[in-house]
């Protein structure tokens, strides 16, 4: 069965316009389609009607804002990994959308369509949980937003609600100036982490101002390591600082256990990939 | 020619001549059975079993039928004119299985065909099939082999005794005695789980049938044109003159298009019935549920050796999870029964016993895959072979070289009863070896810690090029040793070779014209290579078990060469020479020295169509038909060296370096060698490192997507050195072995040997195969638990 059900194709040109179109009870947005479409091949999903979100041009903007960066929704993955602004302030971007499935993907999937598809594996979640970053809805009661906790409920399961679009996300520039790196480990070069961690350390006066560590593939959502971040802040930085908190990593952590890698596999690849990324953010923010 | 410069002749075989089909398949002019288009056309979709093992208490069609856009809805019933598919095989012991082309009463795996959807769309005929409901009622499984063969399990066949369809021993020399007597064992219980080929191209069939003249048409992605038209030939009794089979561009096998398919016989039954064309293509999750399948054996080996490492005996015990139904024609045989036929490997074992069994299970059935029977049985006994040098402390080539058969003891007859001639066994280890430097390995070994490295060798040898005097499967009642070649020059000129082979990736449109090429005297890009078609040839099975080379090579070589003799002899007539004096080469025909020369449309004309030059008698038919039948086989033989990293605390596994030594021969073209090499290691890698089709308790498979069933990419596939070695060349038409199957069948030995190097200093062991890192870890994290208790 790799055939979609009959539905409706609309597409938009305007912002106000998709609204509109997304006044229906089944209707699914599409942008990349690089999720959407298989699950509507599998016929896992069988929307009545497509709002194709691809004409509208606004949503592909990377721009500056006041207290940081938004990236608009049908940024590419690819052209977030070579904008300059991203390479700039969140240079872990770039880093991470090497991990991001292959060119041709990368090519057509987006941003918002990875937040929205909500894959507790994939690397968008993951960084917009590591920068705190706050999603941007817009719906026919106007915008809101909605910082990842809110957002991602569960494997593949959101906030948004039927009527309302993801338009972009907003990153907010860290304090200071920071050190911030990527880890994966995939059974195969461009496959779904099995694990992924994102840190993001800003050191003041040889000491942590700031330590924040992102865990994805391990849980239904993507977490932070609060613990650990909460132990490290105001210690020496140093790499052993960050060795002998490790543990917190793992502490109250149940990983998912599937097909691919079981709890422990999961569970023993946190601390691993927690410290390449501590260590590679202390080296980073400290260069 | 008019000077008296000497004429070197282009030698062709032998050269890297670029892929005459390459233009076509790259540029996207290839055109594959999906991509027919018929007027009327009508598509099939499927309903396939979700129960591995069900009665079927009723189907309700109602809703499908009405669907506007349904042409027709079809269950067992409507194919009760059609016999049930069975594979024959006249070896003791053995049990066919009736398998009806949609299941009649009994599910038997998850994919099973049940209900055939016939509708102007795809699209519609899905629909239709959602609309579906079939009733079943579940039935107790053994999903497990080893559980099925226990006479006290339930029974997927009511009417067979068991579901153990075959058994079989071999036996030589006195393996009991030998064992008990001897100095050292070693024993191990090796598994590879079940995969699958994974072409590019799924199946797929268009059936058409030209009513006025009573012909059915099949085009279908398949490399054995030949079995398939005789097969549905016979099951829809329709002659050779009223049925072909044609095998369009095919994007890929791997055995997996090698066998008959029940969705074969439907689109051409029901082609003729409706009297429109019907098309079906395979999607990526049938191919995953209802493709043949490959492996899923087991094997319970003790290799005894005395204290300087001399093999003694080897004893085997094999289970094969054969699947469903006994496939047709290669019947379930055909795998587990190789990996006994081919465990003796290329050593000197005097004693050797096998016992081999099949046992039905409720998954898809397995089939012929890449290698047949080598991989397990390679990587089984290369696995003894490592520990046994471990045992002894004698580096693992050492040990290889001590008991490879050596060169003044060909031919060599194996435990199991295969004959070796002679092939480079001790020269292809000696090469792959110095490829690779295994002294400053092990030094790195000893020196790093931020990675395991490991190196393993496997050395193999593979029966290619099977004549009529063995089966390619056991018991089976078919010919598979002759191939025909017709090789004609027409009356412009043109030449033009036809086979009943099917390349599906071999490159023969280049290779054969290589070879008629070279003996005609014409260039490649001059030869038009004809196949896959049935209607072109009387018989022929097509293109698989590293045969085409070897007998389709043999064939054409025979033709052309014959061919070459009328040319001269007619030429010789013109020109008032002797025949002998006569050459041809780059399209000329020539007497050297001479200024006697005459292209080959001049000569055309001159014989067919000009009355007046030549007499009526010199006239010939520029035509030879001639059949190449090696009645045994030919070996060819390989080592391959993997060395790995490990990362030791993710446990991710990399290749970083593949050698592979082989001695196929003469080569034809080193490229094409180079590349089958390349794709069989590939697959190789998939073998050892990632692909596994798993089944839950309730045999459901839950590896039905790309996402969950991994294939390795060009990532993860090294650069990989081929080092040719070229010994005593076959008695053969063209001293050709075969080797299309043999980078499949070495590299998974060597992987694991690499990776099982790699962690031998943490007690832990590689004996199944997919070895991921998942598996790693919990591997070390029971070996260090042991440690623990210990």
């Amino acid at each position: 069965m790799m055939k979609p059900v009959a539905f409706e194709y609309v597409r938009p040109e305007t912002l106000a316009e998709a609204v509109t179109a997304l006044d229906h009870d089944d209707a699914r947005i599409i942008a990349g389609g690089q999720s959407l479409l298989p699950m509507m091949n599998f016929r896992l999903v069988q929307p009545e009607r497509l709002v194709d979100i691809n004409r509208i041009t606004e949503l592909e903007r990377i721009e500056r804002t006041k207290t940081g960066l938004r990236i608009g929704a049908l940024t590419r993955h690819a052209n977030a990994a070579r904008d300059p602004l991203l390479a700039e302030h969140f240079p872990i971007v770039a880093e991470a959308m090497g991990h991001v499935a292959h060119v041709a993907i990368r090519n057509r999937g987006t941003v918002a369509g990875s937040l929205c598809h909500a894959d507790p594996s994939a690397e968008w979640p993951l960084l917009v949980t590591l920068l705190d970053g706050e999603i941007e809805i817009l719906g026919s009661d106007g915008h809101r937003s909605a910082e990842p906790s809110e957002f991602f409920l569960a494997p593949l399961v959101t906030d948004i609600e039927e009527q309302e679009l993801v338009t972009g996300v907003h990153l907010p520039l860290p304090a200071g100036p920071s050190g911030m790196a990527f880890e994966e480990v995939a059974q195969r070069a461009g496959d779904f982490a099995v694990v992924a961690a994102g840190a993001m350390v800003r050191v003041e006066n040889d000491t942590f101002a700031e330590v924040r560590l992102g865990l994805g593939g391990v849980f239904d959502t993507s977490v932070r390591a609060r613990a650990l971040e909460g132990a490290l802040t105001g210690q020496r930085a140093r790499a052993e600082e960050l060795e002998a908190a490790l543990p917190l990593a793992i502490e109250d952590l149940e990983p998912n256990d599937d097909l691919h890698a079981s709890a422990d596999y999961r569970l023993s690849l946190v601390p691993v990939l927690a410290r390449r990324a501590l260590i590679r953010a202390l080296h980073r923010a400290t260069q | 020619m008019t000077d008296a410069t000497p004429f070197t002749r282009p030698k062709y075989v032998g050269t890297p001549v670029r892929r005459l089909e390459d233009p076509r398949l790259l540029t996207g002019r290839g055109r594959y059975a999906a991509d027919i288009q018929l007027p009327r056309m009508v598509h099939l979709a499927i309903v396939r079993s979700d129960q591995a093992h069900a009665r079927i208490i009723g189907i309700d069609t109602d809703e499908a039928r009405a669907l506007p856009g349904v042409i027709g809805v079809f269950s067992a019933a409507d194919f009760a004119h059609v016999p049930d598919i069975r594979a024959p095989s006249r070896m003791p012991n053995y049990q066919a299985t009736s398998c009806p082309v949609l299941a009649r009463d009994v599910v038997r795996y998850v994919g099973e065909p049940v209900v055939a959807i016939v509708a102007v769309s795809r699209y519609i005929a899905e629909d239709a099939a959602a609309l579906i409901d079939v009733d079943y009622d579940p039935l107790d499984v053994a999903v497990a082999a080893r559980e099925a063969s226990d006479p006290a399990a339930p029974r997927l066949h009511e009417e067979l005794e068991s579901n153990t369809v075959f058994t079989r021993r071999f036996s030589a020399g006195d393996c009991a005695a030998a064992m008990d007597a001897a100095a050292n064992t070693v024993s191990g219980q090796f598994r590879l789980t079940r995969k699958t080929s994974m072409s590019t191209e799924p199946r797929a069939y268009v059936a058409e049938h030209d009513v006025g003249k009573d012909v059915l048409t099949l085009y279908g992605s398949t490399n054995v044109p030949g079995i398939v038209r005789d097969a549905i030939g016979r099951l829809l009794e329709l002659g050779g003159n009223r049925f072909h089979v044609v095998a369009p561009d095919v994007g890929g096998s791997f055995g997996g298009k090698g066998s008959l398919y029940p969705e074969e016989v439907i689109v051409s039954d029901l082609a003729r019935r409706l009297e429109r064309p019907v098309k079906y293509v395979a999607d990526r999750m049938e191919e995953l549920t209802s493709g043949s399948q490959a492996f899923g054996e087991e094997v319970e080996a003790t290799l005894a050796f005395d204290d300087d490492g001399r093999f003694i005996a080897l004893d085997a015990d094999i289970l094969g999870d054969v699947g469903a139904y006994s496939i047709y024609p290669w019947t379930a045989a055909l795998e587990p029964v190789q990996v006994a036929g081919f465990m003796p490997g290329p050593y000197r074992i005097p004693h050797f016993s096998a016992t081999v069994r099949g046992v039905c299970t409720p998954k898809p059935p397995t089939g012929p895959y890449r290698g047949v029977g080598r991989p397990m049985a390679v990587f089984a006994l290369e696995r003894l072979v490592d520990k046994a040098a471990s045992r002894l402390g004698i580096p693992p080539a050492e040990l290889r070289r001590r008991n490879l058969v050596n060169a003044e003891e060909f031919p060599h007859r194996t435990g199991s009863g295969i004959v070796w001639d002679r092939s480079g066994f001790q020269e292809c280890l000696a090469a792959a070896c110095s490829a690779v430097d295994l002294t400053a390995l092990q030094a790195e070994k000893a020196r790093r810690t931020d990675k395991w490295v490991g190196v393993g060798v496997a050395s193999y040898a593979e029966l290619t090029g099977i004549g009529s005097r063995i089966s390619v499967a056991p018991g089976m009642p078919m010919n598979t040793g002759a191939e025909t070649a017709a090789v004609r020059i027409d009356s412009t000129g043109a030449v033009s070779a036809v086979f009943a082979l099917a390349s599906h990736g071999q490159s023969l449109e280049t290779t054969l014209a290589q070879i008629v090429a070279e003996e005609l005297g014409v260039r490649p890009r001059d030869v038009a290579v004809v196949q896959g078609d049935t209607a072109l040839a009387p018989h022929g099975t097509g293109t698989y078990a590293s045969r085409s080379a070897v007998i389709g090579g043999g064939a054409a070589t025979k033709a052309a060469r014959a061919l070459a003799v009328k040319v001269k002899r007619v030429a010789a007539t013109l020109f008032g020479v002797d025949p002998s004096d006569v050459q041809t080469g780059n399209g000329d025909i020539f007497v050297p020295g001479t200024n006697h020369s005459i292209d080959f449309p001049e000569l055309a004309r001159l014989v067919y169509s000009d009355m007046s030059t030549l007499p009526q008698e010199a006239r010939e038919t520029l035509e030879v038909q001639e059949t190449y039948d090696p009645v045994f086989g030919t070996t060819t033989s390989s080592t391959h060296v993997a060395v790995v990293e490990i990362d030791p605390e993710t446990l991710h596994t990399s290749l970083r370096q593949l050698v592979v030594s082989e001695d196929c021969g003469k080569l034809i073209n080193p490229m094409v060698v180079e590349g089958q090499v390349h794709g069989g290691v590939a697959q190789g890698i998939g073998v050892a490192l990632l692909e596994e089709l798993k089944f839950d308790d309730a045999g459901q498979p839950i590896t039905a997507t790309l996402a969950d069933y991994l294939v390795p990419t060009s990532a993860e596939v090294p650069d990989i050195d081929v080092v040719h070695v070229e010994t005593e060349l076959p008695d053969n038409p063209g001293g050709f072995r075969g080797m299309g199957e043999g980078g499949t069948i070495g590299a998974p030995a060597a992987i694991a040997n690499a990776v099982a190097d790699a962690v031998a200093h943490l007690g832990v062991e590689v004996n199944s195969l997919p070895i991921t890192p998942n598996k790693l870890h919990a591997l070390i994290a029971a070996a260090s638990r042991q440690e623990g208790q210990e």
